[in-house]
């Protein structure tokens, strides 16, 4: 594949009003590309693998940017950056979760713009797919990522379809965990999409990794009060400590009454292609209290169903660690 | 417009990658126009008059041959469904169903094979050159299946084991409860499998078109019926066959 120095010519549109950027979506249908703080885009653009016939920037328009709170919690726009995130005081008093994960994306430079929107919009991460090779999810006709020969260690255990990418998004775990709610705008009205069916796996939907639609902008994530508050944990297992994506990470909220759990939700990141609710653990953590005897006996729910692939296996006893943590007391 | 799309493999080369899925309106389009056109022409015709479906009934299709027949139908509609649903951008989790709905699609398939084989009159449905005859003088009549529900049947039969062959080479591809996916196809090979199922699943969208159009006409519908029931008539026997080439006993 040919390497560039330099970014195609490409149009690029830069609205200051939402129902600019709207119509500019409507116009150009699936070659328009929306652009948040770039983090994504300019690497696929760089490589020529993918090739947009406009893009339209989303950073001049004031209304997707900030964080706002509502009658029931809190409003985060779309083009917020990560650092904004992670330095607002809100977010670290009541939804200290959000913050650690947005903490631990990439590095220091790409959380300067990277932007919550573009963080839980991002592209699956698979290398093949990645070089621009016509894979399943690239409308192609074959896996890989998975074929006797494919390098698979940063794969999927569970969900896979034919594609056998993972979530790269930090973020989502978190605001899956915290039953966020994507707000996605159109032409033709508002849709309001529950986070956990915001991200799509490849049985539904292979060339895509979210249900939005190709006229439609996410132009703010709201997350509800309910989990306000909570007990959070958050972990993320890469190879580096920056710079680096996710082999499997948790996001975990709970609610306690005294030392004991009353509700909660595991979510783990690098595992599938969404992220990945742990159901058979959320039932049995309730009624259980935090230590290490309750963390051996939900750690080995966690992995229950996992499909390793050729080079993944280690992925299993990481995920059934980062509960055990999860669970300490 | 193409008819073949090509992408290019890992090692660069260009391979075939599938059928042009823009085929599919093309061939909507073409059955809308026959099906409007035959309807036009056949309207204007002076119509003769109806046999009577009372009196005396002849069995047609023994009850198993039925059941088949609509196993098959509803096995290819979810297919389709399946098949084409996600094409034309309604998403949903469709795998799982179109492999199940083929495997049963295969199973009747096979079930068919071997009754024919052994349990009914294969001459009954094979063409002669003689066939062709009825096309052209109104008052040769057919045995018991006319050349056009032959030519149906001839064309059906090719494009639903090319489908098959086709699709069970995709299982293979897949995971199942009884194996995990391979993987093992070069891509050009996995490249005419994937085009040898989307050609045979276009023309079978025109075929059962047409097939469906036909089960409906008016003048059509006792053979419709008789899908369903089992019987025609003996005045729908003699209107539109020849019960010397169609004795009572074969039926």
């Amino acid at each position: 594949m040919p390497s560039y120095d330099v970014m195609p010519d490409v149009p690029l549109f830069q609205p200051a009003e939402i129902g600019d950027a709207l119509n500019l979506v409507e116009q150009f249908g699936k070659g328009g590309w929306v652009l948040g703080g770039g983090q994504d885009t300019y690497g696929w653009l760089k490589d020529r693998a993918k090739q947009p016939t406009a893009l339209i920037d989303l950073n001049g328009i004031e209304a997707l940017h900030g964080i706002r709170q509502t009658d029931d919690g809190l409003e985060i726009g779309a083009t917020t950056t990560l650092r904004e995130i992670i330095a607002n005081p809100l977010i670290k008093r009541d939804y200290e979760l959000l913050a650690s994960a947005a903490s631990r994306v990439a590095s220091p430079q790409i959380r300067n713009v990277g932007t919550l929107g573009g963080n839980v919009g991002q592209d699956a991460r698979c290398w093949y797919y990645r070089r621009g090779l016509a894979c399943y999810r690239a409308g192609g006709n074959l896996c890989y990522a998975d074929s006797p020969q494919g390098m698979n260690r940063e794969h999927a255990l569970f969900d896979a379809s034919r594609c056998v990418a993972v979530s790269p998004s930090d973020t989502a775990t978190a605001l899956v965990a915290l039953q966020a709610t994507m707000i996605a705008r159109s032409v033709n009205g508002r849709r309001e999409i529950a986070a956990e069916d915001f991200f799509v796996g490849p049985a539904t939907h292979i060339t895509n990794m979210t249900s939005l639609e190709p006229d439609e902008i996410l132009t703010a994530v709201r997350i509800p009060s309910h989990w306000a508050g909570s007990r959070f944990y958050f972990e993320k297992v890469a190879d580096r400590d920056v710079w680096d994506f996710a082999l499997v990470s948790i996001a975990v909220v709970m609610t306690m009454d005294g030392d004991t759990i009353t509700n909660s939700r595991f979510v783990c990141g690098g595992v599938a292609c969404t992220p990945y609710r742990l159901h058979d653990v959320e039932n049995a953590a309730r009624g259980r209290t935090l230590s290490d005897e309750s963390g051996d006996a939900l750690a080995a729910l966690a992995s229950q169903g996992a499909k390793p692939l050729n080079y993944n296996h280690f992925k299993i006893p990481l995920m059934e660690n980062l509960v055990r943590r999860a669970m300490r007391g | 417009m193409d008819l073949v799309t090509y992408k290019n493999d890992v090692w660069g080369r260009e391979v075939i990658l599938g059928v042009s899925w823009d085929l599919l309106w093309v061939v909507i389009v073409a059955a809308f126009v026959i099906i409007a056109v035959h309807a036009v022409v056949v309207g204007n015709r002076k119509q003769k008059p109806r046999p009577s479906s009372e009196g005396k009934r002849i069995e047609r299709h023994d009850g198993k041959d039925r059941i088949f027949h609509w196993v098959m139908a509803g096995s290819v509609i979810v297919l389709l469904i399946t098949g084409i649903f996600p094409i034309v951008g309604i998403e949903f989790s469709w795998l799982t169903l179109h492999w199940a709905a083929g495997l049963v699609l295969t199973a009747s398939v096979l079930f068919h094979i071997v009754r024919s084989l052994f349990w009914q009159d294969r001459s009954s449905m094979s063409i002669h050159p003689t066939d062709l005859r009825e096309t052209v003088d109104a008052s040769r009549k057919p045995g018991k299946y006319s050349i056009e529900q032959k030519g149906m049947h001839l064309a059906v039969t090719v494009l639903v084991l090319l489908v098959i062959g086709s699709g069970l080479v995709m299982f293979a591809m897949i995971d199942t409860p009884w194996w995990e996916r391979t993987n093992a196809l070069s891509e050009a090979t996995l490249g005419w499998v994937f085009l040898v199922h989307g050609l045979s699943t276009l023309a079978l969208i025109g075929v059962i078109s047409l097939h469906i159009y036909f089960a409906l006409r008016p003048e059509k519908l006792f053979y419709t019926r008789s899908m369903i029931k089992g019987w025609i008539s003996e005045d729908e026997l003699k209107a539109h066959h020849d019960p010397e080439k169609w004795p009572e006993d074969s039926a």
